[in-house]
């Protein structure tokens, strides 16, 4: 029973990463935006977001306090590892990197993506009244979401069908199940090569002995004199 | 035009040196992407300040990079490897994360903005640190450096003798793991908050700590000054930060202190462990505070300097900094706003420069409170609808919104700021702030809790005129210069009324502002005094956890997301209707 609920904490937190991630994606989106309404449209799903987020966090905190510290440390959240985890990339905001159309269909598809994993969560907290209603009020937010991301891309991509903005999210569906799939399989490859980092580690541990890094010693050293070019 | 850079292993940012040797500007990365200690290579900082001063790859003459990456890089690793196995993981960890690390900034450069990479220059982590503070100081030749930090490329504590700007003479250092930084850090995770976060709330928790306690002399001996050989030993049997990439301490910690405090348990002083925890807290702070004046004590009799210089991440300890201006040899201690990591791409812009002056420099130009440049026309169009159906505009007028606003404020009410140019951080000083009237119980409690969210045990600042303060604290000569910029935290005068203001810590201490007559705060509180209001609580407008507010965009957020109902912007006071 005990694993299962780590599993909760995992799920979570994980969810509460994945919706601050999106908060940001949304706000990077408002501020590149070159139309007032589509600024306008991106803040209020930021804020959504940003609210969804305080949501998974209130249950994180709810749940992780009946667990040991040395337990319920662990699924502290940190900003940073919401690049480490992959919810942002360290390659920039999605608006910072594909077409504008092509972010307003990737919006489209992963809203309902969202809605549907909300369901499973859904199922998890269903027990508590309260808690069950905020996550159905975080489902009819994504639902929206989603309507909204395609009377966007309707209205500023008319000639763009609704049959195209399928293509898009069968195209995203697929991705984001590979993306799974491919995490899963990461995580698991990490177990199975461990013994084998670990003993390149270890090699390398011998290596790193042999260098004298008494050269990086500085005393009685002007530091303004040593050589600008130098990386030790 | 010179560009500083830091990154990877600590926080992020970007700073901008003209050729007559002024910071014209400068982001930390976090502000931008609004994740938290970002430390990913500052990306959009040097876009961001290549587009709002129209530079080409070709103005910019010489980057410089916070650190020595391949020190960087080695000097954990070969401490690990003398730790096998228990190192094992983070051995693996850091050789897999090779392209995560600061050796990576020259490929980075290269792929982002292809040229520039040819112009980049390296300098000691540590010097970047003292050229930070540097311009900061009126007096810039003979004087002492003292950083201390986490880690930077090498060593966590460290003396320099600063002759001139070209002399700065490494004398004294304190070499990693050995780390004063590290230590607290340790305890902060201990205290189940954020490491690089949460050590403000270490610093606040202290105050309620009983010193004589138990747990507070076990915390006092994990680490000390060795008066013989003048060197700090820390027994690092506890600590497991320089052998594992995700954990700080390990069980004997956990034996010696208990269990550690679960993160999601409230903090509050009526809770069961708050003692036993506040306790903790006060250990670390007297210790640290300890063993710097033992640094500051050594310093003065190897540099017989008695103006000195303080930076690195343990400089934001704005308590212990009181302590040290108590010894008796300090004339003056100089704490740039932005101590830590992210304010290193300031000195390594500075080291650019110089390194490329062929005329020597004898002083660095004071850098402005607010170099952080944004503009509010760029934000003027995508705003225009967030405000229409947001917002009432309350006032367009500056003048006639600052009548307003002291209007507001002596009725208790909260008021955000986004106006010009920000403050470097981590400090909130007027431009990037929520204030309130600093003697109203209820507007500083419900900014305090109910706006930002932070925990109540935390004091909000107090900000104030030079002559008010004089009324009601124990001013100390040698720390006027850091009071500027919140650096330090000073006493309430005994048997004063200030020892009851609502931004007074429960140890009668403040960790004061005190503004100057070109600061709009300034105005507010010169109209506030005709109604005796001469103090303004002021904090920095984020929500807690979150980076402070950058644009007018990130403000509009903040009312939208909490109970926050003014905010004074560029195009006027506007009043939020979420
Ligand atoms: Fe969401
Ligand atoms: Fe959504
Ligand atoms: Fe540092």
């Amino acid at each position: 029973m005990k694993k299962d609920n780590y599993r909760f904490l995992d799920v979570i937190q994980e969810t509460a990463c994945a919706e601050f991630g999106s908060a940001l994606e949304m706000l990077a989106a408002c501020k590149s935006s070159n139309k007032e309404s589509l600024a306008y449209g991106y803040f209020e799903h930021s804020k959504d977001e940003y609210f969804h987020t305080s949501t998974f966090l209130s249950l994180l905190s709810k749940a992780g306090r009946k667990y040991p510290a040395v337990i319920a440390r662990k699924f502290r959240i940190n900003a940073n590892s919401l690049i480490t985890k992959g919810y942002v990339s360290s390659e920039g905001y999605l608006i910072e990197k594909m077409p504008l159309k092509d972010f307003i269909a990737y919006v489209y598809t992963n809203e309902l993506l969202a809605k549907q994993s909300f369901e499973k969560i859904f199922e998890l907290v269903k027990k508590d009244e309260k808690d069950a209603n905020q996550i159905l009020k975080i489902m009819k937010d994504e639902l929206r979401h989603h309507g909204m991301a395609e009377k966007y891309f309707l209205k500023y991509y008319p000639r763009l069908q609704p049959w195209q903005l399928k293509m898009y999210r069968i195209r995203e569906t697929i991705k984001n199940k590979g993306r799974k799939f491919y995490d899963k399989n990461l995580k698991f490859l990490d177990q199975v090569l461990k013994p084998l980092y670990f003993f390149m580690a270890y090699l390398a541990s011998r290596i790193i002995l042999l260098i004298d890094i008494n050269g990086f010693k500085r005393e009685g050293i002007n530091l303004m004199e040593i050589k600008p070019k130098s990386i030790i | 035009m010179y560009l500083g850079l830091t990154g990877y292993n600590h926080e992020s940012s970007a700073a901008l040196v003209d050729k007559e040797g002024k910071l014209i500007n400068y982001y930390r990365e976090e502000v931008l992407s609004r994740i938290k200690g970002d430390k990913s290579f500052p990306k959009r900082s040097i876009k961001k300040i290549l587009e709002f001063h129209n530079l080409t790859k070709s103005d910019i003459k010489s980057i410089a990079f916070y650190e020595r990456p391949l020190t960087a890089f080695l000097t954990p690793l070969q401490v690990a490897a003398f730790n096998i196995p228990q190192s094992l993981p983070l051995i693996s960890h850091q050789c897999r994360n090779f392209d995560k690390s600061s050796i990576s900034c020259f490929l980075d450069l290269s792929k982002e903005f292809s040229g520039l990479e040819e112009k980049l220059i390296y300098l000691d982590h540590h010097l970047s640190h003292t050229l930070t503070a540097l311009p900061y100081s009126q007096i810039q030749e003979n004087l002492c450096s003292i950083v201390v930090d986490g880690f930077g490329d090498r060593s966590s504590t460290s003396i320099c003798k600063v002759n001139d700007v070209y002399n700065i003479n490494e004398l004294w250092s304190c070499e990693y793991p050995v780390s004063l930084g590290l230590f607290y850090s340790a305890i902060t995770d201990f205290l189940g908050f954020q490491v690089n976060e949460g050590e403000y709330k270490v610093m606040g928790l202290a105050a309620f700590g009983k010193k004589d306690s138990a747990v507070a002399k076990k915390v006092s001996d994990l680490i000390y000054w060795d008066h013989k050989n003048k060197k700090i030993i820390s027994d690092m049997s506890y600590f497991k930060y320089h052998i594992s990439p995700t954990d700080s301490f390990n069980n004997k910690l956990i034996n010696l202190l208990g269990d550690p405090r679960n993160p999601f348990l409230s903090l509050l002083p009526e809770d069961d462990n708050f003692q036993h925890f506040a306790d903790i807290a006060k250990g670390a702070q007297d210790k640290i505070s300890e063993i710097l004046c033992e640094i500051f004590k050594y310093a003065y009799s190897i540099t017989r300097c008695k103006n000195f210089l303080f930076s690195g991440g343990v400089a934001s300890n704005s308590a212990a900094i009181s302590k040290i201006a108590e010894l008796p040899f300090v004339d003056q201690i100089i704490v740039p706003p932005s101590p830590g990591d992210a304010g290193c791409s300031i000195g390594a812009s500075y080291y650019a420069y110089l390194k490329n002056q062929k005329n020597l420099i004898s002083n660095l130009p004071t850098p402005s409170i607010y170099p952080s440049r944004f503009n509010s026309n760029d934000q003027k169009l995508i705003s225009k609808q967030i405000i229409a159906s947001n917002f009432k505009l309350i006032s367009s007028n500056s003048n006639d919104a600052i009548a307003k606003i002291v209007s507001l404020i002596k009725n208790g009410e909260i008021i955000g700021t986004v106006l010009n140019n920000a403050e470097t951080g981590p400090r909130a000083l007027g431009n990037r702030s929520l204030i309130c009237d600093g003697l109203n119980k209820k507007a500083v409690k419900t900014l305090n809790t109910v706006i930002k969210n932070r925990s109540p045990f935390r004091p909000t600042a107090p900000c104030m005129k030079l002559s008010t303060a004089k009324k009601y604290y124990e001013l100390r000569p040698e720390l006027l210069g850091c009071y500027k910029y919140m650096n330090a935290t000073c006493k309430c005068i005994d048997g004063s009324i200030s020892n009851n203001f609502p931004t007074t810590h429960v140890d009668g201490t403040v960790r004061l502002q005190i503004i100057e007559n070109d600061q709009i705060l300034y105005k507010i509180l010169t109209y506030l005094e005709k109604d005796n209001i001469d103090i303004l609580a002021n904090s920095s407008l984020n929500i807690s956890g979150d980076p402070t507010s950058f644009d007018l965009i990130d403000g509009l957020m903040i009312c939208s997301l909490r109970p926050l109902k003014y905010i004074f912007t560029d195009f006027g006071l506007l009043e939020s209707l979420f």
